[in-house]
């Protein structure tokens, strides 16, 4: 590669601000119904367990254990191409809804199913912050 | 995430049953076919299902297909090619469970009178998009930009469909034991079975040291369990069983079809490991009032080699989590207990969707292949669709008259 490419930012969909803006403040929130008291994700106006629009985005405890995860060996974007072999997984958080993230602060062969993860946040600029997980002692 | 309560099984109509009948059936060239639209590969298929049938364009007054992501109505397109008008004709998008499902319409379409003849089709471009230049190399993905995600997923190094479905991969890996030495069998028995088919896009050999050997892609999965990017097309032409009578093939009875998305997603409840063919399977089951034991050979949608060994554990082939086992045991090649992909599927034959799998089950119901291509007194064929968010499937079996 010539040039250094940036990695892509989220562009979040409207019903999805909330979320980035707390993740920017480092807190990791869902939205919760307020009617059914349920958790979920993706971020969407109506609840997926009972269809409510009362809702709220909530903050959460930032841990959870590893769903499943896969090791990203082929670079599908020039700006991931320093980062190969990386892990993605799908992080299953203590109030339930599973999460897509990055896992840090572990080699991809120590990676494993139900592995104890916590939350921590990668500030990638000023006004961005991602959540990304690491291990838990 | 787990939502509700598992989906109840359905009670499809049992009236349907052997209505239909696939009359003809066809395909373009397959592979890397440059300069040639997915259009014009979808026509050339048509073609080639209605030579197949003896039948002319002016025959046929349905067309159900599927069109890229980008398109916009894309049958009227096909009609337009084929010069026809069409009393019933619409595009599906339900990813690799619409060909299937066109299938599943232009029966009852035809069983209720609103079409006599209805061809089913699909084609796609995907190895002219994939290499159009150095970027659409590296990107391989198929869908325009403008469809595909925008949070939760790039900003983390998470891309395409291989990722997806190893998501899958692991979590049975995990549960259930199942290794690559699983996926390679797969691999290897497609690969086997694309070598007696001369239209296969893969033409060598594939040893169990090549698939190790091969490159990771997005582990679990390297290159062999990844389906092919190809330039392909196939189309079926249905009608009724009695009209079938008269024409110039033996007909191949529609006896049932299903189909089950699993849309509360692919990351909630356990989808990624039991998937939506189990309820899809169990309606075209119960439509032909015939289960897993009565199939002979089954055409399963195989995107990645982990896909194919989950649907063998939902259809009932086996147990959930015996399918590294029941493939092991050599079952899936010609010759084995339950010989599947036997044109090579989407692994070494072609991808088109799953359209080339119904087009090799109507092929192998007629019996007319050389002896080694030909699923010994096959009476019965169960094709699988897959495809979409992950989460949509459809399930179509066949059988002789």
């Amino acid at each position: 590669m010539t040039e250094t490419r940036p990695k892509p930012k989220p562009r979040p969909a409207p019903e999805s601000l909330p979320y980035w803006e707390a993740a920017r403040e480092h807190r990791l929130t869902l939205p919760r119904c307020k009617s059914c008291q349920n958790f979920w994700f993706p971020p969407s106006r109506t609840c997926p367990h009972c269809l409510s629009a009362d809702l709220a985005f909530e903050n959460v405890s930032g841990r959870g254990k590893i769903y499943s995860f896969v090791t990203f060996h082929r670079v599908y974007h020039p700006a991931f191409e320093a980062e190969v072999p990386y892990v993605v997984a799908l992080v299953e958080l203590e109030e339930g809804p599973r999460l897509l993230t990055n896992i840090l602060g572990v080699s991809h062969e120590e990676v494993h199913c139900e592995m104890a993860v916590e939350v921590v946040f990668d500030d990638v600029d000023e006004t961005t912050s991602i959540p990304k997980f690491r291990p838990r002692l | 995430m787990n939502l509700a309560a598992p989906t109840p099984l359905i009670h499809p109509s049992r009236e349907l049953r052997d209505t239909c009948a696939v009359v003809g059936a066809g395909t373009s060239r397959l592979g890397r076919v440059p300069g040639v639209s997915s259009l014009d590969l979808l026509v050339e298929a048509i073609r080639n299902a209605l030579d197949d049938a003896g039948l002319k364009a002016s025959d046929v007054d349905g067309v159900l297909c599927r069109g890229p992501d980008e398109s916009y109505s894309h049958h009227q397109l096909v009609a337009e090619r084929l010069g026809i008008n069409a009393s019933f004709s619409t595009t599906l998008t339900n990813g690799g469970a619409s060909q299937i499902m066109s299938v599943a319409l232009a029966v009852m379409a035809i069983r209720f009178g609103l079409a006599k003849t209805i061809v089913c089709g699909f084609g796609r471009d995907t190895w002219s998009r994939t290499h159009a230049n150095e970027e659409a190399r590296v990107r391989n993905e198929t869908r325009p930009a403008s469809l595909l995600p925008r949070e939760f997923g790039p900003e983390y190094g998470y891309f395409g469909a291989t990722a997806a479905h190893g998501l899958g991969a692991t979590r049975h890996m995990h549960l259930y034991g199942t290794t690559r030495d699983h996926f390679a069998e797969i691999a290897l028995a497609f690969r086997e079975h694309a070598l007696r088919n001369p239209a296969a896009q893969m033409k060598k050999p594939l040893t169990f040291e090549d698939y190790h050997a091969a490159r990771l892609i997005v582990a679990p999965f390297g290159m062999f369990d990844c389906s092919l990017r190809s330039d392909a097309a196939g189309a079926v032409i249905v009608t009724s069983a009695d009209r079938a009578k008269d024409l110039k093939q033996p007909p191949v009875l529609i006896k049932g079809f299903g189909t089950h998305n699993n849309t509360r997603g692919w990351f909630n409840n356990d989808n990624m490991v039991v998937t939506a063919a189990r309820q899809s399977g169990e309606a075209a089951y119960r439509m032909a009032g015939l289960g897993p034991a009565d199939v002979d050979t089954a055409q399963i949608y195989d995107c990645f080699t982990y896909m194919v060994l989950t649907q063998l554990e939902d259809y009932g082939f086996c147990k959930k989590g015996e399918g590294g086992p029941f493939v092991a045991s050599g079952a899936l090649r010609l010759g084995g207990a339950l010989p599947c992909n036997t044109s090579g599927g989407q692994l070494s034959e072609s991808h088109a969707e799953g359209m080339l799998q119904i087009v090799e089950g109507v092929r192998q119901m007629r019996r007319t292949y050389p002896a080694e291509r030909q699923v010994k007194n096959a009476e019965i064929a169960l094709v699988s669709g897959h495809g979409g968010n992950q989460v949509c499937h459809s399930t179509l079996i066949l059988g002789r008259a």
